[in-house]
């Protein structure tokens, strides 16, 4: 459970640099052996079952593949024409499938870093760690997680307003213009709940004493140990490595736009 | 954030998460368009990821209201379950940069249907600069990149600006924005009438 345990904040830092660093790459292994390392990660230390892992990661697989199948299309004129690959029966230039390969890698690396934050992190407790560590003002977080609390009430109101309109004989939208005044039908009622009760809620912890201020006592306290700095170590450290293991084979090179 | 009030600050939170829910809800709908068309599938409707700055900056008309609604719907869309993770978070401060840009140009005085659109467009232009380094858009051919870029534009002034100011309007017209800038606007507007 060692990277469920890594402060939020800290694992938030670490996967963005490590995005940035990947995206300032421009190679096809870099992304590729990163992308194996993290699903050792997620799987194998995380103990995040592949069948859930699966579910989450597919739509970005096929999103990729779009990625990989527009690039080599659209490509630019490649610089040695000659040199080509034969993929599905179709000639294209080596080039050109290289920088498709490590375009939709770098979109799977991505993914693969996000999910890792996703399935090993209590969102709540990212909050709560942004406003201890990062300083988000008290205002703004405890604004959010009330914000957040209104998600169920909000399907509950969407089954009402959805009752009230069958009761007073709304039918349903059959036509594009139907649908559209449709969705304003719903949506105003609900934004119009939302405020509401972000109002009501407001006042609620207003009379409770909340008053926003910094200068404030936590019940959930979070710190930053040795063990939060081992992860981001180790996760950039890793991403170096295969930098320089790229580097090596020749395949490196930064990310410049120029192709 | 002092100047604000605490309801200011809790009535965009909710915003944000309603448009944060439906921000989510459009990815699968740009994954279709992009199945059948390539990266440019998500242009049309890309404009749908910016409302939430221009309806939240539209109501409050506080400096930074743009950028932190913004903001905080990513932040929801990281917490509810979104396969781009804490980055999106980092994606989201960039759209609302953009819009409160155009914001910032007017002093936070002018909230014309003009000053909205061209805060959509804000938007588009600075996302479009971020997908293009996290994307690679670039090794793509100029053309196709111009093209992107324009629907992009345009879907961000009328997705975000104009559909924006028009739920903005509705919402005022039911009352419950009384106690903010756009609801007072409105009342003003309905004494002189």
């Amino acid at each position: 459970m060692f990277i469920h345990n890594v402060n939020p904040s800290i694992k938030a830092i670490t996967i963005i640099v490590s995005v940035f660093l990947l995206a300032l790459v421009f190679d096809p292994i870099t992304p590729l052996c990163f992308v194996i390392w993290i699903w050792i990660l997620t799987i194998g230390v995380a103990k995040i079952h592949w069948k859930k892992y699966l579910v989450y990661f597919s739509p970005f697989f096929i999103f990729a593949l779009g990625m990989f199948w527009t690039n080599v299309m659209f490509a630019n004129e490649p610089n040695n024409p000659a040199d080509v690959i034969t993929l599905f029966g179709r000639e294209f230039p080596t080039e050109d499938v290289n920088t498709a390969l490590a375009l939709s890698l770098r979109i799977l690396s991505f993914t693969s870093l996000s999910l890792l934050f996703l399935l090993t992190t209590n969102i709540v407790h990212f909050i709560l760690s942004l406003m201890q560590q990062c300083k988000l003002p008290p205002k703004l977080a405890y604004g959010i997680l009330a914000g957040y609390r209104f998600l169920p009430m909000m399907k509950d109101e969407l089954v009402l307003i959805h009752a009230a309109h069958r009761v007073r004989g709304v039918n349903r939208a059959k036509t594009m213009k139907e649908a559209f005044q449709q969705y304003k039908r719903f949506a105003i009622p609900l934004l119009a709940s939302a405020i509401r009760k972000a109002e009501r809620t407001a006042i609620a912890m207003e009379s409770k004493g909340f008053t926003g201020s910094r200068d404030r006592t936590f019940y959930r306290q979070f710190t930053i140990g040795p063990k939060d700095w081992l992860f981001l170590v180790m996760m950039l450290g890793m991403l170096l490595i295969f930098i320089t293991v790229s580097w090596q084979l020749g395949y490196l090179k930064w990310y410049s736009g120029e192709f | 954030m002092s100047k604000w009030r605490l309801k200011e600050v809790i009535v965009m939170a909710a915003l944000s998460v309603v448009f944060g829910v439906v921000y989510l809800a459009f990815l699968p709908v740009g994954g279709i368009l992009v199945g059948f068309m390539g990266p440019i599938g998500y242009e049309p409707i890309f404009g749908i990821w910016f409302i939430v700055s221009i309806i939240a900056a539209y109501i409050i008309r506080k400096p930074g209201a743009a950028f932190i609604s913004e903001t905080i719907a990513a932040t929801i869309e990281v917490m509810i379950g979104n396969a781009l993770g804490p980055i999106l978070i980092l994606i989201g401060m960039i759209q609302g940069i953009g819009a409160e840009a155009v914001f910032a140009a007017t002093r936070w005085k002018i909230y014309s249907l003009w000053v909205l659109m061209l805060a959509g467009m804000g938007s588009a232009v600075t996302s479009f600069i971020w997908g293009m380094f996290q994307n690679g858009y670039l090794a793509f051919a100029p053309g196709y990149i111009l093209t992107m870029f324009s629907i992009r534009l345009i879907s961000g002034a009328l997705i975000a600006g104009v559909l924006g100011k028009i739920l903005s309007d509705a919402l005022a017209k039911t009352g419950v924005l009384s106690s903010f800038a756009l609801g007072k606007e409105y009342k003003k507007r309905k004494k002189a009438a």
